[in-house]
């Protein structure tokens, strides 16, 4: 570590060490270790109540771990807390945004609240990358769901963080939303180099889409490998949904 | 398509050393102001409460200017009359044109502090039903910025209510009343008004600070409004009720038959009632701004011929109360945004 | 149906911590008002005594008691206020929470699949508001009651727990109206925050800003039921005093302080009960065509 606290040799993108949540007497999270390198695209699997989300709030700095470490680029969550979200994006299941703003409009405020000097042009680059300039001046009340996710997804990566963070984001869309999506996935890793954390059900777009993933189990991460090595470990199915239904008795 | 890569952003600060970073904190808080006010003019109810409290200011004001007009007229009359009589010593006007607004201002301080509360319970509100919150707490906007931001808004919003109210009244007083204030008047007008914008400040804290401790808003809103209830309308109810020459329309002491001087002279005798009396009205932040803003408008004519100076002396205690209430205020303000949870407990 | 509704209804009340607060709020106000009147009763009579003695020191002759022959009940004069401050406020959220309970957590869809008619589901809410509305005020009456008789050391005679009888009925009357636009609020917006602040903004126009425009009472003046006569010779208030009959906090008002002779107002009785009646009438219709009219195939609403 330099006296600023950065790490002195190249870290991973995301790391958690022992990492563990308890809501009151509930733990949530247990012991979890896992090492994410830059330039994933990391798929996190769970059953619901598993832990996936609370992974994730806890990377995004939104709440403390009660016990353990996590670090994005090196920077400590916790105690580095401006480091990291100056470095991350993130994209909540079900956001709704500002109803009675326009996607510009938001995303404006968004950006400027990341740091971004010129707000403006960073909305309108954002908009042609997405190509969803259409909607840059409509109001977000108005949307569908495929459209507030598409805007959700500007938000998030209008700053161009290093780390993109996204919460069952296929949550709602039509298969078209989907494939939508995935091509911004694919793209962003690919010409930005962003490592993309997902939490997902949608086993067929990891399939398609990750290179690595988890799978959490009652808190406790019980499977990390990369999309090769586990087809390649269960010959026998046909599908990562096969793969997945048989991993709860595969130790790590 | 664009290369989002070919285009570097100019942040406008990158993490330093030390963690500070003044200028972007500064961005960060003027950012989350504008956003407030902008979110506050699009929302229906709080335009239809502010259009209510701006006629009704107008029409309070027109219905004492009318009178107020006549009763100029008279004096106006009388002094040409004395002046052609070859009276020089002149009976000056008891007239005070500032007392107009008196309307306007108990409006301020019971409608405008609903106004507040609402503004302060939209603020956390949306954010929550928006799930806006953690796309602002993912980025680098600490719970102090955030607080700061979004009173700084408020206070814009109310500002911009109290302006308009203000020059409604001046004008109606004006051109109805025929009656223009000086320009010692007008600064008098304008710390009553700047009392205004704390006390409603203060309302705001309390719309935010209920509903940022309550798991469902709405409840927070109601806890807000029972609070509103009690500080507004109770407790200077009581001190109201209880007080003495309040018990005959038109003043008991006055039915009796005694001045100023006798009244003081019989309380004397009723001393601990009087001060559980006035210890209510005390506990009143509204009954603070009322004294201090009649004192200021000339509503009490015991102030009429004060100066500036002597006046803000008279009212050196509610003074006190005006910057401790708001000082109390937002440090609560600060203390909820900070506990406040980004998101719903989840697993 | 409707008698299910209702039951519901009134259960579900029972467990609204915040409408429980508010109604423990008007009860214990009740309670201060009958304290108040003892008080500021006595405290009166007191510095009439030693007005006499001062004016007596300085030759001045005696004046006459204004309050010798007080009436028992005017010892609760304060309710007249009360009534339309909080007792109107708790009756909006009654109103409210009847509704707006069933639209955030999406019932509508459970209930409508059934074999209930809307008529029967809205008659049941409404009925369910008055019962519990008659309840609170029930309780009022014996609380004033009480207090009138332990802490005045005055048992009320039979007209006088008649009169109380007929405040509180005329209180049940005035305060349905505002569990109505309660209700009708809810109906007409998806956002319960935004029902909630239109029922407040309505309770605010009709206690304050009506009895200003049609009888030129400033707020505060509302604030206390001896109020100082108000000129309202101005050429605006020849055409707005028409509107005097429709601002109910008046009609109210008058009503209430002569039933218990706190004022010498000679309202006709008869009209205003009418007024008010009125009122509530048209907004249950209003209520019920809104629940006609209304979606309930969404899920819940937004807060």
């Amino acid at each position: 570590m330099t006296a600023d606290g950065s790490p002195t040799t190249t870290p991973p993108a995301i790391e958690m060490h022992d990492l563990g949540h308890a809501y009151d007497a509930d733990l949530v999270l247990r012991n979890v270790d896992l090492r994410i390198e830059a330039g994933e695209v990391f798929g996190f699997l769970g059953h619901n109540g598993a832990g996936k989300t609370t992974a994730v709030n806890i990377l995004t700095t939104l709440i403390t771990p009660t016990s353990g470490t996590a670090r994005v680029h090196g920077f400590d969550v916790v105690s580095q807390r401006r480091e990291v979200t100056s470095m991350i994006g993130y994209l909540p299941s079900e956001v709704r945004m500002y109803p009675h703003m326009t996607a510009r409009e938001n995303l404006e405020f968004f950006a400027k609240l990341s740091g971004v000097a010129d707000a403006r042009s960073a909305v309108n680059r954002t908009f042609e990358y997405l190509d969803c300039g259409d909607l840059a001046d409509r109001r977000v009340g108005s949307f569908s769901t495929g459209m507030r996710q598409r805007i959700g997804i500007a938000q998030a990566i209008v700053h161009e963080p290093r780390v993109l963070f996204l919460d069952e984001p296929t949550a709602g869309l039509d298969p078209v939303g989907v494939r939508q999506l995935r091509a911004t996935i694919l793209r962003l890793n690919d010409e930005l180099g962003m490592t993309v954390f997902m939490n997902t059900h949608l086993l067929s777009e990891v399939a398609k889409v990750c290179t690595t993933i988890g799978v959490l189990d009652h808190g406790e991460l019980i499977y990390k490998d990369t999309i090769e090595a586990t087809t390649a470990r269960f010959p026998d199915e046909t599908s990562l949904e096969d793969i997945y239904v048989r991993m709860e008795s595969v130790p790590t | 398509m664009t290369d989002l890569s070919t285009a570097p952003l100019d942040r406008i600060d990158e993490p330093v050393a030390d963690g500070r970073m003044i200028d972007s904190a500064r961005s960060r808080i003027l950012t989350l102001a504008r956003h407030e006010y902008r979110t506050a003019v699009r929302s229906r109810i709080l335009v239809a409460l502010l259009a209510i409290v701006i006629t009704i200011t107008a029409i309070s004001v027109y219905i004492g200017s009318v009178d107020h007009r006549s009763k100029l007229a008279d004096y106006e009359a009388y002094k040409a009359a004395a002046r052609a009589g070859g009276i020089t010593q002149i009976a000056p006007s008891l007239l005070a044109p500032l007392s107009l607004l008196r309307g306007s201002f108990e409006y301020l301080e019971i409608i405008g502090a609903v106004i507040a509360i609402t503004l302060g319970y939209l603020t956390v509100s949306r954010e929550r039903s928006n799930r806006t919150l953690a796309l602002i707490r993912s980025r680098p906007v600490s719970a102090g910025e955030q607080a700061s931001g979004s009173l700084l808004g408020a206070l814009g919003v109310i500002s911009t209510l109290i302006g308009v109210t203000a020059v409604v009244g001046v004008v109606c007083v004006g051109v109805i009343g025929n009656d223009w204030i000086n320009a010692a008047q007008a600064f008098e007008l304008l710390l009553a008004y700047l009392a205004a914008i704390v006390y409603m400040g203060v309302f705001y804290c309390v719309g935010a600070i209920a509903t940022a401790n309550t798991r469902i808003a709405a409840n927070g809103l109601m806890i807000a409004l029972a609070v509103w209830l009690i500080v507004v309308l109770i407790l200077p109810q009581l001190g109201d009720t209880l007080d003495a020459d309040n018990q005959l329309p038109g003043g008991l002491f006055s039915a009796i038959g005694l001045d100023r001087a006798g009244e003081t002279t019989i309380l004397a005798h009723f001393s601990a009632y009087e001060n559980t009396r006035i210890g209510i009205e005390e506990l009143s932040f509204a009954k603070h701004f009322e004294r201090f803003a009649f004192a200021m408008t000339e509503v009490q004519d015991k102030y009429r011929g004060f100066s500036l100076g002597q006046l803000l002396n008279e009212k050196r205690n509610d003074i006190a109360w005006l910057l401790l209430y708001p000082t109390v205020a937002m440090l609560w303000l600060l203390r909820s945004f900070r506990r406040q949870p980004a998101i719903a407990p989840t697993s | 149906m409707i008698v299910t509704i209702a039951r519901h209804q009134i259960l579900a009340l029972r467990r609204q911590r915040t409408f429980v607060m508010l109604l423990a709020t008007l009860l214990v106000m009740t309670a201060f008002a009958g304290v108040l009147g003892w008080s500021s009763h006595r405290t009166i009579l007191g510095v009439y005594d030693e007005s006499v003695k001062l004016l007596a020191s300085q030759g001045e002759p005696a004046p006459e008691n204004p309050f010798r022959l007080k009436p028992t009940l005017s010892l609760l004069s304060n309710m007249v206020v009360y009534i339309p401050f909080i007792g109107a406020l708790l009756a909006i959220l009654l109103g409210h929470v009847s509704l707006a309970d069933d639209e955030t957590n999406g019932v509508g869809r459970l209930v409508f699949s059934r074999q209930i008619t809307r008529s029967s589901y809205v008659i049941g809410k409404i009925i369910g508001a008055a019962v519990v509305l008659l309840a609170i005020l029930g309780a009022g009456f014996v609380v004033s009651y009480l207090s009138l008789w332990i802490v005045n050391g005055v048992v009320p005679t039979m007209t006088d727990s008649g009169r109380l009888a007929v405040f509180y009925l005329l209180s049940w009357l005035y305060l349905m109206v505002f569990a109505l636009i309660g209700m009708a609020t809810v109906l007409l917006t998806r956002r319960r925050s935004l029902a909630l602040l239109s029922a407040m903004g309505a309770w605010l126009v009709i206690t304050f800003v009506l009895p200003q425009i049609t009888s030129g009472l400033r707020p505060t003046q509302s604030l206390n039921p001896i109020t100082d006569p108000v000129s309202t010779s101005q050429a605006f208030f020849r055409v707005t005093s028409h509107a005097r009959s429709f601002s109910i906090v008046e009609q109210y008002k008058q009503m209430s302080g002569r039933v218990l002779e706190t004022t010498t107002a000679t309202s006709n009785l008869t009209t205003g009960v009418g007024v008010l009646a009125a009122f509530a009438v048209v907004l249950a219709i209003a209520t019920i065509v809104l629940v006609q009219r209304h979606d309930y195939s969404t899920g819940t609403s937004s807060d």
